[in-house]
């Protein structure tokens, strides 16, 4: 139900505008993401050693341990990412050093499914100054900043401009059937598009989202980490 | 129309009469100085004079006296009657007063000349424009302040220095925040070929701006083609819905100016720092199918397009110039706006050879007819035979007429006399008349210089021949592909929709 989902979000936004955070954790901004229906992986925040081997054994190794913390926007930079860990050894040695890392900040780490695909998007959210939210979409993983390869369009977005998105970037090819990979569920990307700025309108308190990567894998695409900022002028609607 | 706008005009429960805006017929000039001034009302006053206007001038100012034949009243409320409209020129303070008194007269609107408003950041520049909107709520549309203010071919209203512009009407308005770029887009049209509805350029846009006018432009029968120049938008939610609504019904081509990267912004996350007002504005005027232009250039040869082709998609294309790298410029343009050069059928090229001097010409597609100098009788005949093929929607010739200069230097004769562009502009007009396919002329102008002044005259009259027979003229084949292609993105986008 849409109102539930308002709901839902409002609520989170809210508590962690009363905790004093900028920005939402990874897993926080995954609620978000889940409750609008963007397909987020599979994953279970844990703050204890011991919760470490019963949630990498529940989520099916290989998995990753990440850091989510609203005090870490940029987590890969710091070390505190940590993929492809394919025993409980290797799952506990990392959650070691991304918990020592964490220490004395807030959040806790993440044991997550390790989604494999050879495709990586970006999507994302922005105020504009005239225009108010719009949606992103565009390359992903270190292309998004070297090759500057995205589209912006004003939400709410249509179906048509989901699609139009999609077939303005350069690397557009990416999303066809290539090299022997499936071509990309344009429906599911337009749907995240649409989703995207729908929070956006939604949502004064949503500064802006960074989906980065979305791993396409296979066809099926499925944000693998995400960032959101929130709007400290304003009160959380 | 967008709420603000709704609000507004709900506020003093008026619909605004641009028809007495855009055709007063009687008018104030607010500021003109008696004989001897010089202030911008008697530069408007005698460029309304030069241009024609076809309705009353009343000329206003305190200390009376005459100009120009026109005795001076010294305040509006002398005039006798009402009027519909009214050019200030008067220092900034006193504009409030000046426009209440407009108000009183019935006038539906004014323009408002005078710089010294919100532009300077100044207290008392902001207040004085609040005043302006808030008379202007009382029942007077303004346009401006800070503005070069209306040309409408059809009364003879013109800007502050156009006293010299065309009085023939057209399908091309333009919307312009600069008043700079409202009277070059004006020059620049004039000698282009493109003739206008309404040129309205609205400065500090105090009252009437970017949102109501392209809303009134979109039902206006006297427009075919909105094109506009912007700066910032009052209200974007606004102007996105009032962009996306007319350019459903007409083309609108934008030129979008102060663009920046994200540059002032706070910025945390990936997606902001991409987010400049330009990838923006970039994906905003796609996604209302808006024609986005870099340059005044640009948007002129984008608006001669609009207003001189069919609404369509011109899919496949032949080109015919004399040289093959003429050709190959064509194909290579063609290419990078996906629009094809069908290869032709050998029956169809041979009929082509057979008309086309020997050696060096080249019957495919681009066609190539080997020398400047074939008789428009030829280009004429082989515009015809390439006609044929069905997948040709519109033909580009080059012709580079300037080579006409070494025949008459050689013969001692004047270029224009010796150059066939007036049998070229009639043979080029008929053949695409005939064949229902349309013809794009590029006229290259490469020698210039004050030793080939005579070369810019002839090449001038060339263009008035083909423009007033409605055949578009380019000066670079590269630009005419950039402007088809924008026709093509165009009705493309509107049909996929």
């Amino acid at each position: 139900m849409p109102d539930d989902r308002i709901t839902t979000v409002a609520l989170l936004l809210e508590q962690a505008a009363a905790r004093g955070q900028s920005t939402l954790a990874e897993h926080e901004a995954k609620q978000v993401l889940a409750a609008y229906s963007l397909p987020v992986t599979r994953e279970i925040l844990v703050t204890t050693r011991a919760e470490v081997a019963p949630a990498a054994g529940a989520i099916g190794y290989p998995v990753a341990v990440k850091a989510s913390s609203p005090e870490i926007p940029h987590k890969s930079e710091q070390g505190l990412v940590r993929l492809g860990l394919a025993d409980e050894a290797a799952a506990l040695q990392a959650f070691d050093a991304v918990a020592s890392a964490l220490a004395g900040r807030g959040g806790g780490v993440l044991v997550q499914e390790m989604i494999t695909g050879r495709r990586e998007l970006a999507m994302g959210l922005v105020r504009d100054p005239d225009f108010g939210p719009c949606v992103m979409f565009g390359l992903g993983g270190i292309f998004t900043e070297i090759l500057g390869d995205a589209v912006f369009r004003r939400a709410p977005l249509e179906q048509a401009d989901a699609d139009d998105m999609m077939a303005e970037i350069r690397g557009r090819e990416m999303l066809g059937a290539i090299r022997g990979l499936p071509a990309a569920d344009r429906d599911a990307l337009a749907g995240m598009l649409i989703a995207l700025g729908q929070i956006g309108l939604d949502h004064e308190g949503v500064a802006e989202i960074d989906l980065n990567p979305v791993i396409l894998a296979g066809p099926r695409p499925v944000v693998a980490d995400a960032l959101i900022v929130l709007r400290p002028e304003l009160p959380v609607l | 129309m967008g709420a603000r706008a709704q609000a507004r005009l709900a506020s003093f429960g008026g619909v605004t009469d641009f028809e007495r805006i855009f055709h007063p017929r009687r008018m104030a000039l607010v500021g003109v100085s008696s004989e001897g001034g010089a202030g911008f009302a008697n530069g408007m006053l005698l460029a309304c004079r030069a241009i024609g206007f076809s309705g009353e001038i009343l000329a206003v100012n305190p200390k009376g006296g005459s100009f120009a034949g026109h005795t001076i009243f010294r305040s509006l409320d002398e005039i006798p009657g009402e009027i519909d409209f009214a050019v200030i020129a008067v220092p900034a303070p006193a504009v409030p007063a000046a426009l209440e008194a407009c108000r009183r007269k019935g006038a539906a609107g004014a323009e408002v000349l005078t710089a010294g408003f919100t532009e300077t950041g100044t207290p008392e520049g902001r207040a004085l424009e609040q005043q302006i909107r808030e008379i202007a709520a009382r029942g007077i549309r303004v346009v401006g302040p800070n503005c070069f203010g209306i040309y409408c071919p059809a009364s003879g209203l013109t800007l502050l220095p156009g006293a010299d512009l065309s009085r023939e009407s057209g399908p091309v308005a333009f919307l312009s925040q600069s008043g700079g770029m409202s009277i070059d887009l004006a020059h620049l049209g004039g000698w282009m070929g493109l003739r206008f509805s309404k040129v309205v350029s609205f400065g500090n846009g105090a009252d009437l701006r970017e949102a109501e006018l392209l809303h009134y432009l979109a039902d206006d029968p006297e427009t075919g083609v909105i094109a506009m120049y912007v700066e910032g938008v009052a209200d974007g939610g606004d102007f996105f819905q009032a962009i996306r609504a007319a350019a459903a019904r007409k083309p609108v081509v934008v030129l979008k100016g102060g663009l920046s990267e994200a540059g002032g912004r706070a910025v945390v996350g990936h997606t902001a720092s991409m987010g400049g007002s330009r990838a923006i504005w970039s994906g905003v005027l796609r996604q209302v199918n808006a024609t986005s232009v870099a340059s005044l250039e640009e948007l002129a040869q984008a608006c001669l397009a609009f207003s001189h082709l069919p609404a369509r998609v011109f899919r496949g294309i032949c080109a015919v110039g004399g040289g093959g790298a003429l050709g190959a410029a064509a194909g290579d343009a063609a290419e990078a706006y996906g629009i094809r050069l069908p290869a032709f059928a050998s029956d169809l090229r041979a009929r082509l050879e057979a008309i086309l001097p020997r050696p060096g010409s080249s019957a495919g597609n681009p066609v190539d007819v080997a020398n400047p100098f074939v008789p428009p009788a030829v280009l004429g005949q082989v515009l015809r035979l390439a006609a044929e093929d069905d997948r040709v929607d519109l033909q580009v010739l080059i012709s580079l007429l300037y080579h006409y200069k070494s025949q008459a230097r050689a013969i001692g004769a004047a270029v224009a006399d010796i150059t066939p562009f007036a049998e070229l502009a009639e043979t080029v007009a008929a053949a695409a008349a005939d064949t229902g396919k349309p013809v794009v002329m590029v006229l290259p102008d490469l020698m210039r210089g004050p030793e080939n002044l005579d070369l810019a005259a002839m090449m001038a009259r060339a263009r008035e021949e083909f423009t007033r027979r409605g055949v578009p003229v380019f000066g670079a084949v590269g630009q005419a592909l950039r402007a088809i292609g924008h026709v093509n993105a165009y009705y493309g986008r509107r049909r996929a929709r």
